[in-house]
C-alpha cells in the first residue's frame, strides 16, 4: 500500500510544475458596461446589423465583444444602457409561436459577471402554473440544436454571478468522431473546454484549473427544464449531460426539472465546492451513459443536496465518487432508481458526509452503501426512511472489499468487529451494528422494553420495519433515539402494538453510522406473534403532483388481467435497432402500459449463442435499451421499466439453425401486476428476422 | 540408356572468337556423365534435445564417403543459430585431424585433406547456450562438400527453454478519470478500480482500487493493450487535447528485454451508449 502511494505522488510531483508555469488568463472580471437587452429573434445567424437582436448578439454585447455602435438603429432600440456596476440583463420578446432558438454552433462562453438571462420574461410564461417548486412551470423559451447540426453545449458560463432562468434546454450532444469529446451538456459551468482534440480546436491552456479564484462563483441555474421539450416530451435528440459543474464554486441549481439525459443529470468535474442543489426534479437520466443521477467527483467541499426528487434514473440516485470534501444530503426523495444498473440508491465514498431525513426506496440495491476503500469515516446517516430495497438500508463495505459488486451494491451484513484492524478496512470504521438481546420481546402492561448492545458511547436510533422478507428489511420509520451506556448496553421503552418489527442503527460522532440490527419482533402479551397487515406495494411514480383536488379514480376491478399482447420482440443479427414489425409490437405493449397504471415491466435482453459472452452481454443491453427508448418515446413512464441484460445465457431454443438463432435474438417483456394477480399472455413471432 | 549406365561420357565445350589479337579458343571444364555420383553422407546429432541458457551442448557430425571416389579436399562447415556459441578448442575429430580450421562466433569450418572411399570422419564439438538463444530457433545446419560431390547438409534442432534466466519485461499502467484531458494523472484525478485491460496475447488484467496495474513476465517485443470499456460502465476514453496519439483506444509499447513499459488510460464520463 505504501508503495502504491509513492507511485502516485511521484506522478503528481512530475506533472504539476509544468502546468503551473503558464499564467492563467483573467476571466473577464474587468468592469464591462451593463445593458438591458431584449432578444427579438429566435434565429441563430452570424452577428449582423439587421432589424432583430438574436441571443448570440445579446451575449456578445454583454461580453463586450460587440458594441452597440456596430448595430443597426432598430437593434440599438432593443439595447438599453444600465448604470455602471450593474450586470447585463437579457430578456426575451420573441414573436409568438417562434420561441424556439435552434443553434447551429456553440454560443460564445459567458464572461460577463452578474449577467441575468431570464426566459421568464417572454410573453406567455405563466409563473403560477405549478403546484410544486420541484416542477417549475413550462418554460416559454426553448434553447436547442437546429436539425442536422451538432452543438456540444447550450450555455457555457465562465463568469461570476450569472443567472440562467426559465429555459427549456435540450439536444446538446456530440456525434461519434475520430476522437472522443469532452463531456457535452445543456449547461456547462466553467471556462469553455475544446470539444475534441482535432487540430481545428481552440488552443487550450489548463493552468486556470489550478487557481480557485478564477473559477466562476455564485452561478445560479433555476426554473429550467433541462433535457425535455417545453411540452414535457422526450426530445428527438436527447442531451448528453444536464448540468456539468466543471470548475466553479458556490453554484446554485434549484427548482429545475432535469429529465431524459443520456448521462448524469448533474455531474461535477474538477471543482464544485459549495454547490447547492435544491428542489429539483431529477427524473429518468443516465439512459445511455453515466447512469447515476447526481455524480459528485472532484472537489465538492460544502456541497448540499436538499429536497430534490430523484426518481427513475438508471443507476444510483447520488454517487459520490472519490470526492474531496464532504456533502450534505438532506430531505431528498430518492426512489425507483437503478433501472439499468443494480446500484445502491446513494453510494458514499469519502468522509464526513451527512445524509439526513431522506426517503430512500424502491431500489434494486442497498439504500446507502459506504465504501471500504478509499477510507470513508464519520458518515452520519440518520433520520432517513427506507422502503423496498434489495439489500441493507445502510451497507458498510468491510474487509477491504473492492470487487466489482462492492462498488455497486455493497457486500451485505458485516460480522461484528473482531479486531481493531477492521476499523481500517471497513466503511465508517467498522462501527458495530446494534444487537437486540432477543429476537422477540413481550410487552409489559403499557410498553415494551427493548434492550440490546451497541458500541459504548454511540447513539442508537430505533426504527419500525414494515416489510417481512428478511431479517434486514428496510428501516421504515424512526421511533426514537437512546444513548448506550459506558458498558455498551441500551434500553428503550416504547408503546408499540404487538406484531411490530423493530430494528436499530448506532451512530458514533467519531466513527459514523452503523449497519442496521437484525429485526426483533414485539409479541402479544400472551406470547403469540400476530401478523400485521402488509402494506400495499407502491406504484412507481415520478410525475409532477396533480392539480388539487386530485380526480377521484373509479375503483379498479380487482380481477386478474387478461392481456392479449405479445411479450417479446426480435432483432436482426448483431443489431439492436427496432424494426417496423417490432415497433408494431411495442406499440401494443405501450398501449397496455398506459392503459393499466398498475403494470410494471422488466425488459430482458437476449442474444443468440454466437460471439463472446461479454460482447453478447453488451449487445443484449443495447437491445433492451433500444426497446425501452422506444417505449419512453411512446409515453411510458421510465420509472415503471427496468432493464436486465442476459447476453447469451438464456436461449429461447435448443437448436442451431438460422430460425433458432433468430428466435434467440429477442427482448422479453416481463409484466408484473402490482395488485398481486397473475396475468394471462400469448406468445408471438410475427417480427422474426432471419439472417 | 541402359548401356550408357556403365559408360562415362566426357563432355567439353569449346568456343572460338576473333579477338583484337587474332582468333582465340577457350575450353570449358569437362563434365562427366554416367560417372559414379554417389554423394557424401552426413549425419548430425547432439547429446540432448532441449537446452536452457548456460547449458553446453555437444554436437557430433559423422561424414562418410559411400562412393568409389576420393573426396579431396573435404570441407565441413557448421552454421549455428542465434545465441549458440562455440566453446573454443573443443573440436575433436577422428580418425584424421583437420588440415585447416576457421572459427567465428557462429560459423565453424574444418578442412580435411581427403576422405577415402568407404572411410568416415567423426567430428565432435561443444556449444554454449547463451540467453539470446531464447529468441532464436535452435536449428543448426552442418554441411559437407568436396570437389565433384554435391554438397550435403544435415540439420539438427534443439528446443531452447527460457530457463531460470529470463529477459521478460514488465508493463505498468493506470486507469483514471482525466479532468483536464492531458492524459496524465494529477492530484484530484482518481483511479478507477476493477477496470479490465486486455493484452494482445489474451491476458486479462484488473486494476486495483487505486486504478493501478502491473504485469510481470511480459515477453519483449511489441505489446498492445486495450481497455475493456464494458468493465467500467458510464465511462469512456477521455480525449487527449495535447497528444493526438493518446486518443487511440489501445496503447502500443515496445518492450525491450528486461524493460519496463507503460500503458495509461484516461477515461471520462460518457453518454450516447445507445449507438449500436
Amino acid at each position: 500500500m505504501n508503495q502504491r502511494q509513492w507511485i502516485g505522488w511521484g506522478a503528481i510531483a512530475l506533472t504539476i510544475p509544468g502546468a503551473g508555469l503558464a499564467i492563467a488568463p483573467a476571466l473577464g472580471q474587468s468592469a464591462l458596461p451593463g445593458y438591458g437587452l431584449r432578444v427579438t429573434s429566435p434565429l441563430d445567424a452570424p452577428v449582423a446589423a439587421d432589424d432583430v437582436l438574436t441571443l448570440r448578439e445579446a451575449l456578445e454585447l454583454a461580453n463586450g465583444t460587440l458594441t452597440p455602435t456596430e448595430l443597426s438603429p432598430a437593434e440599438q432600440a432593443l439595447v438599453e444602457a444600465l448604470p455602471p456596476g450593474q450586470g447585463s440583463q437579457i430578456s426575451f420578446a420573441l414573436p409568438e409561436g417562434e420561441t424556439t432558438i435552434a443553434l447551429t454552433d456553440l454560443l460564445p462562453e459567458i464572461v460577463a459577471p452578474e449577467l441575468v438571462i431570464d426566459g421568464t420574461t417572454q410573453a406567455g410564461y405563466d409563473a403560477e402554473d405549478t403546484y410544486d417548486p420541484k416542477f417549475p412551470p413550462a418554460p416559454a423559451v426553448t434553447l436547442t440544436v437546429a436539425e442536422g447540426s451538432e452543438v456540444a453545449r447550450g450555455l457555457t458560463i465562465a463568469a461570476d454571478g450569472v443567472t440562467v432562468r426559465g429555459f427549456s434546454i435540450y439536444g446538446f450532444r456530440t456525434e461519434d468522431r475520430a476522437t472522443q469529446t469532452t463531456p457535452p451538456s445543456d449547461i456547462f459551468v466553467g471556462k469553455a473546454l475544446p470539444v475534441d482534440s482535432s487540430p481545428l480546436s481552440l488552443e487550450f491552456d489548463l493552468s486556470f484549473l489550478e487557481q480557485s479564484e478564477d473559477a466562476p462563483r455564485g452561478v445560479v441555474i433555476e426554473q429550467n427544464w433541462l433535457g425535455l421539450t417545453a411540452d414535457g416530451e422526450f426530445p428527438a435528440v436527447p442531451s448528453a449531460f444536464g448540468v456539468t459543474v466543471f470548475n466553479a464554486v458556490e453554484t446554485t441549481i434549484r427548482n429545475n426539472r432535469i429529465q431524459y439525459h443520456d448521462g448524469s443529470a448533474i455531474i461535477t468535474g474538477f471543482r464544485a465546492d459549495g454547490s447547492q442543489i435544491a428542489e429539483n426534479a431529477i427524473i429518468a437520466n443516465g439512459l445511455a451513459g453515466m447512469p447515476d443521477a447526481i455524480r459528485l467527483e472532484g472537489a465538492i467541499a460544502a456541497t448540499a443536496i436538499t429536497n430534490n426528487l430523484i426518481c427513475a434514473n438508471d443507476g444510483s440516485g447520488i454517487y459520490l465518487y472519490k470526492p474531496e470534501g464532504a456533502a450534505q444530503i438532506t430531505g431528498n426523495d430518492i426512489q425507483f432508481n437503478g433501472r439499468r444498473f443494480e446500484r445502491a440508491a446513494v453510494y458514499v465514498m469519502g468522509s464526513d458526509h451527512q445524509l439526513n431525513d431522506n426517503f430512500i426506496g424502491y431500489q434494486p440495491g442497498p439504500g446507502v452503501a459506504v465504501t471500504a476503500f478509499p477510507l470513508s469515516h464519520r458518515n452520519q446517516i440518520r433520520g432517513n426512511r427506507y422502503a423496498e430495497l434489495d439489500g441493507l438500508s445502510i451497507d458498510l463495505n468491510t474487509q477491504g472489499n473492492t470487487g466489482v459488486q462492492d462498488f455497486q451494491k455493497g457486500d451485505g451484513p458485516n460480522p461484528p468487529r473482531n479486531s481493531y484492524h477492521r476499523r481500517r478496512e471497513t466503511g465508517n470504521a467498522a462501527i458495530n451494528a446494534p444487537q437486540f438481546d432477543r429476537y422477540d420481546f413481550t410487552p409489559d402492561a403499557a410498553a415494551v422494553t427493548l434492550t440490546g448492545t451497541a458500541d459504548p458511547g454511540s447513539e442508537v436510533d430505533l426504527y419500525r420495519v414494515n416489510e417481512t422478507e428478511s431479517a434486514y428489511s428496510p428501516l421504515a420509520e424512526p421511533l426514537g433515539t437512546v444513548t448506550t451506556t459506558a458498558e455498551g448496553t441500551f434500553s428503550a421503552s416504547l408503546d408499540l402494538p404487538p406484531g411490530t418489527r423493530v430494528s436499530a442503527i448506532a451512530t458514533d460522532p467519531e466513527w459514523g453510522t452503523s449497519e442496521p440490527a437484525a429485526v426483533a419482533t414485539v409479541l402479544a402479551a400472551d406470547g403469540t406473534r400476530p401478523e400485521l397487515p402488509a402494506t400495499p406495494m407502491e406504484r412507481p411514480n415520478c410525475s409532477p403532483p396533480a392539480p388539487p383536488p386530485p380526480p377521484v379514480e373509479p375503483p379498479a376491478p380487482l380481477a386478474p388481467l387478461r392481456l392479449q399482447i405479445p411479450r417479446n420482440i426480435h432483432f436482426a443479427l448483431d443489431r439492436s435497432n427496432i424494426s417496423p414489425e417490432s415497433a408494431a409490437v411495442l406499440n401494443q405493449i405501450a398501449g397496455a402500459m398506459l392503459e393499466y397504471p398498475f403494470l410494471t415491466l422488466e425488459l430482458h435482453g437476449h442474444t443468440d449463442p454466437r460471439a463472446s459472452a461479454a460482447y453478447n452481454l453488451a449487445l443484449s443491453e443495447r437491445r433492451a435499451n433500444a426497446a425501452r427508448d422506444y417505449l419512453i418515446r411512446q409515453g411510458v413512464p421510465p420509472e415503471r421499466m427496468r432493464i436486465l441484460p442476459f447476453g447469451l445465457t438464456q436461449r429461447r431454443t435448443q437448436g442451431s439453425s438460422r430460425i433458432d438463432f433468430a428466435r434467440d435474438r429477442r427482448v422479453e417483456f416481463i409484466f408484473t401486476d402490482l395488485r398481486g394477480f397473475d396475468i394471462i399472455f400469448r406468445e408471438q413471432e410475427t417480427d422474426l428476422q432471419l439472417e | 540408356m541402359a548401356q550408357a549406365q556403365s559408360r562415362v561420357i566426357v563432355n567439353q565445350a569449346v568456343a572460338q572468337f576473333d579477338g583484337p589479337n587474332g582468333p582465340v579458343t577457350t575450353e570449358s571444364n569437362e563434365t562427366l556423365v554416367g560417372e559414379d555420383n554417389t554423394p557424401l553422407r552426413i549425419v548430425k546429432t547432439a547429446d540432448r534435445a532441449a537446452a536452457e541458457p548456460g547449458d553446453v551442448v555437444i554436437y557430433r557430425i559423422l561424414i562418410s564417403n559411400p562412393s568409389t571416389r576420393i573426396a579431396a579436399p573435404l570441407t565441413v562447415t557448421d552454421q549455428l543459430p542465434r545465441g549458440l556459441r562455440y566453446v573454443p578448442n573443443s573440436v575433436q575429430t577422428t580418425p584424421q585431424q583437420p588440415t585447416g580450421q576457421t572459427l567465428t562466433d557462429s560459423n565453424l569450418t574444418l578442412t580435411f585433406a581427403a576422405l577415402d572411399p568407404g572411410a568416415s570422419i567423426s567430428v565432435a564439438y561443444a556449444v554454449l547456450v547463451t540467453p539470446d538463444a531464447v529468441q532464436g530457433d535452435g536449428r543448426n545446419v552442418a554441411q559437407a562438400a568436396a570437389p565433384g560431390f554435391a554438397p550435403v547438409t544435415a540439420p539438427f534442432q534443439i528446443a531452447v527453454r527460457p530457463g531460470i534466466v529470463s529477459d521478460c519485461g514488465t508493463i505498468v499502467g493506470r486507469v483514471f478519470v482525466d479532468r483536464n484531458f492531458d492524459g496524465q494523472q494529477q492530484a484530484g484525478e482518481p483511479g478507477v478500480p476493477n477496470a479490465v485491460i486486455f493484452m494482445d496475447d489474451g491476458n486479462r488484467i484488473l486494476t486495483d482500487p487505486d486504478g493501478l496495474f502491473s504485469l510481470i513476465n511480459v515477453l519483449p517485443g511489441y505489446r498492445v493493450g486495450t481497455l475493456d470499456l464494458y468493465s467500467l460502465p458510464g465511462y469512456t476514453l477521455a480525449p487527449n487535447l495535447y497528444r493526438i496519439e493518446e486518443n487511440s483506444v489501445s496503447r502500443f509499447v515496445r518492450l525491450s528485454p528486461g524493460g519496463l513499459g507503460r500503458m495509461n488510460f484516461a477515461v471520462t464520463p460518457t453518454f450516447g451508449e445507445e449507438q449500436s
